[in-house]
């Protein structure tokens, strides 16, 4: 066998060759001035950029290409700043503007335009990770709220806020806000807190982990490395996750080092500390902005005042027309000092409160009982309860003579307290209440009925306790509010009881029967447990001897609870638009702040073995990159009222003016944006500048254009403007046959290499020639559907389905068909490197999806519709609305003899003419000229 | 000289079978590419028109079924009763491994071996239906590779070197010998519904290669291919009208960018679209086949149902004239870092069937002969464990199975040492399996080329690799 070269070594030679032989790596160092080339005078360009350009094409014996024409630029530019197609009146006023300044003029318009930061808003997303679910899990949970960090993204790329800043908004806004929970609110704070978001772009399954503990421990421990990942590849280029297990084989990172980097994050997600973690359904923080909330509030309000108003209608009507009956107990809780006098949390004539802790009387702290307009407040937070709130008086439950009875009633206002809070699972409450803890000499009693929103309602006798009893459903009735409920208890032959429940005043069909034993003197309780919070009001405890000891006619009830009937039907109605029309609180951010405070320690773990805690480390930035003078620093003692500062001061590290962190951040974001304009970074590999990365073709430019940037104050608009400004920029996309021979891959950019559009932009730029584009920003996505076939596509119907790619849910296992096509990822981790396929089901796609056939629907809609200048005039408007130009005479041609064939095809047809243009515009939408940029 | 496809008339509803040896690469695509290395006077004898294949081919279809994560080969393919011997004691010497330290010490297979077929082929217990085929496939287990990281390691067994940006196997196959099947694309993958392997696309991309070449995803659930209908208010002579319109649009585009690949390659597939809509539903059609065959590959089983349908959908592809088809599973499930024992009786339990019956299936319809099936993953795994209960990565040993294709039956190939840690006898490198696998379907892997950056590169880049054609591994025949 022949001597083999395997290449694994000869890749860690080099690597290690070029480590000792240099032991800072280019993309370690500061930022230097760098030299100007010096090029031919007789060479083109005046922009610096264009001279290290030549400077290297003049090394590799290519030549630069000349100027595109006008509307190729321009479309080229529409494109790469704005991901959209000038339209027909843009184009032409830019081709007819051949001012000087006429270039730059536009490129201004276009950096101040919304849809700037649109487009390059996804470029970052992209780079970050974002995802609208939470990923790892198959389940893939939703992740509501994670929107809000799009729009920030796009606010900010569109406010052009200074790089740094925006990556210290990124790492630790909740700690710039320096945010308490009762602070004022400002429009500030809320940009703070939500831009910390970058750091839940990773997979996050804690949610749903269900594994044993170890599994748990790996699920949250993979958040908290991914954040990690996410944030060192995104803003640095560094492949940091092998420095894990052990030192990095490739870069310079040392295990410690990782670790010192993780316990940067560690507050915020403390993998191994079982009691803090908080999964993504747990992090998030009401800010409502005050104004929104004021008028949050004043709707809420206006609408709870036109329920109670019915409300106290209908009691007042109650109370003149109730048949007369002995009232045993009455409380309207309209006591002049608004104070709870006749409850207790202990039952009448018990040794012990019922639970613990014991339920506050006044006190809207839970568990407390309050009474507040005119209501009584059940405020319950706990998860274990049988605590009570108690009548302080006694009743007799067992009326004395046969056919007699007796009910509590009570009307249920709500099945909660904060509008904005859960429905209570149960509205549960007692009659002949007298014992806690089975103390009591009496048998029997503490009869509860446990009223249930959901399903039948159970009642328990002698609950809480080791004899309780279930006495089986009592009623199929649902508790809804708004309604009157209760139970009843008459009197039968032979010393037994029948017992009832009632809604709306009448008692049902259904009956359980007891015996006396079962009834002992006792209170009316309503029952605390499982953080059921509600509200009732009017408790009445009646029996149908009236005053003169006579039994009460039982048609005088029958007639009472039917006129109740319709009368009650105005405020369910109301209660009913309420529940509908309420809109949840304003001002819900999912934001990261630390929740291990003070913070842990940290441990290197050996091996990465999460079970393996090695030596303790303290927070730090990366040695390779930290100088004296740029020292990681975490301001001030950690309490635990406050996040602990670390994440700010590692924002602080990587952004401090002139250090070398600062440089490779500068570095990474230059080589992003000229990889998004040209196809092809400076360094090759984007998402990674380490030692194990690709070389750059051009390192000084790369370095000349990092030092410009920090020089303009970190303005990407300002890079952007300086790109597009060079003539490599400008310059045709024309293959010559020499330069191809030297660079089929136009590394040296001897021209601009034509580029197939992105993903979103394909299907915005179908939306725009439509003229069917939804312009309208920011909000909650739009949502993707998967049809039967696993096709994921956006409705028709849908609202929103004509809004641009960015706003379409970026659901991880469910991205839009069409867009996942043309290579938009299913986001993993990051994905600053998109694929670029060429395969036939793109093709199809073109051809036979219903999105590609209603766009052309709808533009030929759009050409027939406002253009009176005759087929001439409507092939030029198509070719100019899809292609950003007019037709050559041969495509002239060729659509001339197209629609004459389709108008024989479709001679017989009511909607000739349409379905001519559509197959048409179709067509274009299909071709090379409408999917690509030159 | 080969024919080629005409591309004048489209689209083309024809069914227009070739013979394998006298098709090309279908569509505009070629021929512009023609024109393209035509212009270039150097390049005028590419092996892409070249008259034939290079010799005479044994093979003319694979289908690739890829294990990611690497697959623990002693405790599947390759019997070690010294480790046996040794458990518990250190390993005695230095391993290389990818997380080195946490290496502990010998870590003998929990599973039973014994011979199997009549040629006697020592095979695990977890493999009964490999079992069962033993005496028609080639067992090597003298493999080794270039890299002990993943993506690395996908890189040279996907495309000969770990760097990105090459192109596939699979692609430098389709680019060397053309499609069958006018109606299908010649590189189809089937993934896992779950998700996409470790590098994703890339395992399939043309790199270089012109993007006609890139393997075409399809869909194991649902419908495997979207979007085949033609909308229902588009007549056939309607779109036979868009198809003359959309290619004088793109032949007059293409006049700027003459010697773009991919544009060429974006106007072919519109020709090789239009004939898939006719000719997919029925290729993909599983109803089709006895309820005896849907059994033999488990698809009435949960367990196997994925693997057995795609594994099936594969056979049905090759049959109906697909050059070059690959199954992947989702992520890198045999990357057994820990519960390695466990972890490899769940992936065989689902594959194990379906891929034994893939072999008997193509057998009994007279397509093995004609088909290499290679079951293969990146690497192999260390003989010491990883924690208390895994195994680590390792280039230096491990094992892969052929059949078909005019691979040896019943045949073992090499060896690793007596601790199953290096291959030591007969060693086989992944260029020597490139270049075996080339040779099989006709190819000299010296000679099949593509200029790229300024030189001829190549599948096996043999000078820099040495790669040679493992002739042991092939039966002998009189050709």
């Amino acid at each position: 066998m022949r001597p083999r070269i395997l290449l694994v070594w000869l890749l860690a030679a080099q690597l290690s060759a070029a480590a000792e032989n240099d032991p800072l790596h280019w993309s370690f160092r500061s930022l230097q001035q760098v030299v100007m080339p010096e090029v031919p005078p007789a060479s083109r360009g005046h922009n610096p950029v264009d001279a290290f350009v030549t400077a290297a094409q003049v090394v590799q014996g290519v030549q630069a290409s000349p100027p595109a024409q006008r509307e190729v630029l321009i479309r080229r530019l529409y494109f790469g700043l704005l991901g959209l197609p000038p339209s027909p009146s843009e184009l032409d006023a830019a081709v007819q503007d051949t001012t000087p300044d006429g270039y730059s003029r536009l490129v201004e318009r276009l950096l101040a335009s919304p849809q700037y930061g649109e487009h390059w808003g996804k470029f970052w997303l992209d780079a970050a990770g974002y995802a609208d679910s939470n990923g790892y899990f198959n389940a893939d949970t939703n992740r509501p709220w994670a929107h809000q960090y799009r729009d920030y993204v796009i606010r900010s790329w569109n406010a052009d806020t200074p790089y740094p800043q925006f990556i210290k908004e990124q790492l630790a806004g909740d700690e710039l806000a320096d945010f308490a929970p009762g602070d004022p609110v400002t429009e500030r704070v809320v940009r703070l807190l939500t831009a910390t978001h970058f750091l839940r772009n990773g997979q996050d399954g804690s949610g749903e982990s269900d594994g044993n503990p170890d599994e748990v421990i790996v699920d949250r421990a993979t958040v908290l490395e991914g954040t990690l990942q996410i944030a060192m590849n995104t803003l640095l280029g560094l492949t940091i996750q092998c420095a894990r297990c052990h030192d990095h084989k490739f870069e310079p990172i040392t295990q410690r080092e990782y670790y010192q980097l993780q316990a940067v994050f560690y507050p915020a997600f403390p993998a191994l500390h079982n009691d803090l973690w908080r999964t993504p359904q747990q992090r998030f923080i009401d800010v409502p902005l005050p104004q929104t909330l004021a008028r949050w509030q004043s709707r809420e309000t206006r609408r709870d005042a036109l329920v109670a108003q019915a409300r106290r209608q209908l009691a007042e009507w109650v109370a003149a027309n109730r048949p007369p009956a002995a009232i045993h107990f009455a409380d309207d809780f309209q006591t002049p000092a608004g104070k709870l006098v006749n409850w207790s949390s202990t039952a009448p004539g018990d040794d012990a409160p019922g639970g613990q802790p014991v339920v506050q009387i006044d006190s809207a702290e839970a568990p407390g009982a309050l009474i507040r307009d005119g209501v009584l407040e059940i405020h319950e937070a706990g998860q274990s309860g049988n605590r009570w709130l108690s009548t302080r008086e006694a009743i007799d439950w067992t009326p004395a003579a046969e056919g007699e009875w007796i009910q509590v009633t009570f009307d249920l206002v709500d099945d909660k307290i904060d509008p904005a809070g859960k429905s209570a699972a149960r509205i549960g409450y007692y009659i002949a209440l007298h014992d806690y803890d089975d103390s009591s000499s009496r048998a029997g009693g503490n009869l509860l009925v446990d009223g249930n929103p959901g399903g039948p309602t159970y009642v328990q006798l002698d609950y809480p306790g080791s004899d309780q009893r279930s006495l089986g459903a009592i009623t199929e009735t649902r508790y809804r509010p708004g309604r009157n409920y209760g139970v009843r208890i008459t009197r039968l032959a032979g010393n037994q009881f029948r017992l009832q429940h009632v809604v709306d005043w009448r008692p049902e069909d259904k009956s359980i029967t007891l015996r006396a034993d079962d009834l002992p003197d006792g209170g009316f309780g309503v029952e605390y447990c499982c953080d059921r919070s509600f509200r009732i009001d009017n408790v009445l405890i009646e029996s149908n001897t009236a005053q003169g000891g006579t039994a009460v006619d039982a048609d005088l009830w029958k007639v009472f609870y039917e006129q109740y009937q319709r009368r009650a039907e105005t405020l369910r109605e109301l209660i009913e638009t309420r529940a509908k029309q309420r809109q949840k609180k304003p001002g819900r951010v999912a934001w990261v702040t630390d929740v291990a405070r003070p913070a842990p320690v940290v441990h290197v773990l050996e091996r990465g073995l999460y079970a393996e805690p090695g030596a303790a480390v303290v927070p730090g930035g990366l040695l390779r990159l930290t100088d004296a003078d740029n020292p990681y620093v975490v301001p001030g003692p950690e309490t635990p009222a406050r996040s602990s500062g670390r994440r700010r001061a590692l924002a602080e590290w990587l952004t401090r003016d002139g250090s070398r962190p600062a440089a490779l951040l500068a570095r990474v974001l230059v080589n992003r944006v000229w990889k998004h304009h040209f196809g092809r970074g400076l360094v090759p590999t984007p998402d990674n500048l380490g030692q194990s990365g690709t070389p750059p073709t051009h390192l000084e430019l790369l370095d000349y254009l990092a030092t410009e940037f920090v020089h303009n104050g970190w303005s990407i608009k300002m890079l952007n403007h300086q790109i597009v400004h060079t003539a490599v920029y400008r310059q045709s996309s024309a293959p010559r046959r020499a330069a191809l021979a030297v660079d089929s891959q136009n590394r040296w950019l001897w021209r601009f290499s034509p580029r197939r559009l992105e993903a979103e932009s394909i299907r915005d730029a179908m939306l725009s020639a439509s003229g069917e584009l939804d312009r309208r920003m920011f909000g909650r996505y739009v949502p993707t559907t998967r049809r039967p076939d696993g096709n994921v596509v956006v409705e028709e119907s849908q609202r929103g389905s004509r809004r641009r790619g960015i706003y379409l849910q970026q659901r991880r296992t469910q991205i839009n068909s069409l867009l996942a096509l043309f290579d938009a990822p299913s986001m993993v981790s990051t994905c600053g490197d998109r694929n670029r396929s060429t395969v036939p089901l793109q093709s199809l796609a073109l051809l036979n999806s219903t999105f590609v056939r209603q766009r052309a629907l709808a533009m030929a809609g759009r050409i027939l519709g406002d253009d009176r200048s005759g087929e001439s005039g409507q092939i030029t408007r198509a070719f100019r609305l899809a292609l950003g130009r007019p037709p050559v005479s041969a495509e002239h041609a060729a659509a001339v003899e197209f629609l004459g064939k389709q108008r024989v095809v479709y001679a017989a047809a009511a909607d000739r003419d349409r379905r001519i243009w559509t197959d048409f515009c179709q067509m274009l939408f299909a071709s090379n000229a409408f999917l690509y940029v030159e | 000289m080969r024919q080629r496809i005409k591309s004048s008339k489209l689209p083309n509803f024809r069914v227009n079978r070739r013979n394998a040896l006298t098709a090309a690469a279908g569509g505009v695509g070629v021929l512009a590419l023609k024109q393209l290395l035509a212009a270039d006077t150097a390049r005028n004898d590419g092996p892409l028109f070249a008259p034939t294949t290079h010799h005479t081919p044994r093979a003319r279809s694979v289908i690739l079924l890829f294990q990611n994560g690497g697959p623990s080969q002693m405790d599947l393919f390759d019997p070690k009763p010294e480790l046996a011997r040794q458990q518990g004691r250190p390993y005695p010497g230095k391993v290389e491994a990818h997380f080195d330290k946490q290496v502990r010490n010998l870590l003998a297979s929990p599973f039973r071996f014994g011979p199997r077929g009549d040629c006697g082929m020592e095979l695990s217990e977890t493999l009964p239906h490999l079992g069962g085929i033993a005496d028609d496939i080639t067992l090597v287990r003298s493999m080794v590779t270039d890299s002990v990281d993943h993506e690395q390691a996908l890189r040279v067994i996907h495309t000969g070197n770990p760097f990105a940006g090459k192109a596939s196997w699979g692609s430098w196959v389709v680019y060397g010998l053309g499609t069958m099947r006018e109606e299908l694309p010649a590189y189809v993958v089937l993934t896992d519904p779950a998700g996409l392997p470790i590098d994703g696309t890339r395992n399939w991309s043309a790199g270089f290669l012109p993007a006609v070449y890139q393997g075409t995803q399809f869909r194991s659930q649902g419908s495997a291919v979207l979007n085949l209908s033609t909308p229902g208010d588009v007549s056939p002579l309607a779109r036979r009208h868009q198809f003359d319109l959309l290619r004088q649009l793109n032949a007059e585009h293409l006049k700027g960018q003459p010697q773009d690949a991919e544009l060429q390659a974006r106007i072919s597939n519109y020709e090789l679209a239009a004939r898939m809509q006719s000719a997919v539903p029925a290729v993909l059609d599983i109803g089709r086949e006895t309820q005896l065959t849907r059994r033999l590959y488990g698809l009435d089983n949960p367990v196997t149902a994925d693997y057995g349908k795609r594994c099936l959908m594969a056979r049905r592809l090759v049959e109906q004239g697909v050059r070059f088809v690959s199954i992947y599973l989702q992520s890198q499930p045999w990357d057994t870092h820990s519960k390695n024992a466990q972890s490899l009786r769940g992936l065989c339990a689902r594959t194990d069937q379906p891929a034994a019956a893939l072999v008997t299936d193509l057998k009994r319809r007279g397509l093995l002969d004609s088909t290499i099936v290679l079951f293969a993953g990146e690497f192999g795994r260390l003989p010491v464990s990883q924690g208390p209960d895994g195994r680590d990565h390792n280039r230096h040993g491990f094992s892969v199975w052929l059949a078909g294709g005019g691979f040896k039956r019943g045949y073992v190939h090499g060896a690793t040492d007596e601790l199953g840690y290096q291959s030591v006898e007969d060693i086989v490198s992944v260029h020597d399996l490139h270049a075996t696998l080339l040779h099989a379907l006709g190819l000299d892997h010296r000679r099949l080329h593509y200029p790229h950056e300024g030189r001829d590169d190549s599948l096996t880049d043999e000078p820099v690799t040495g790669a040679e054609v493992a002739a042991a591994l092939l039966e002998t025949t009189s050709a």
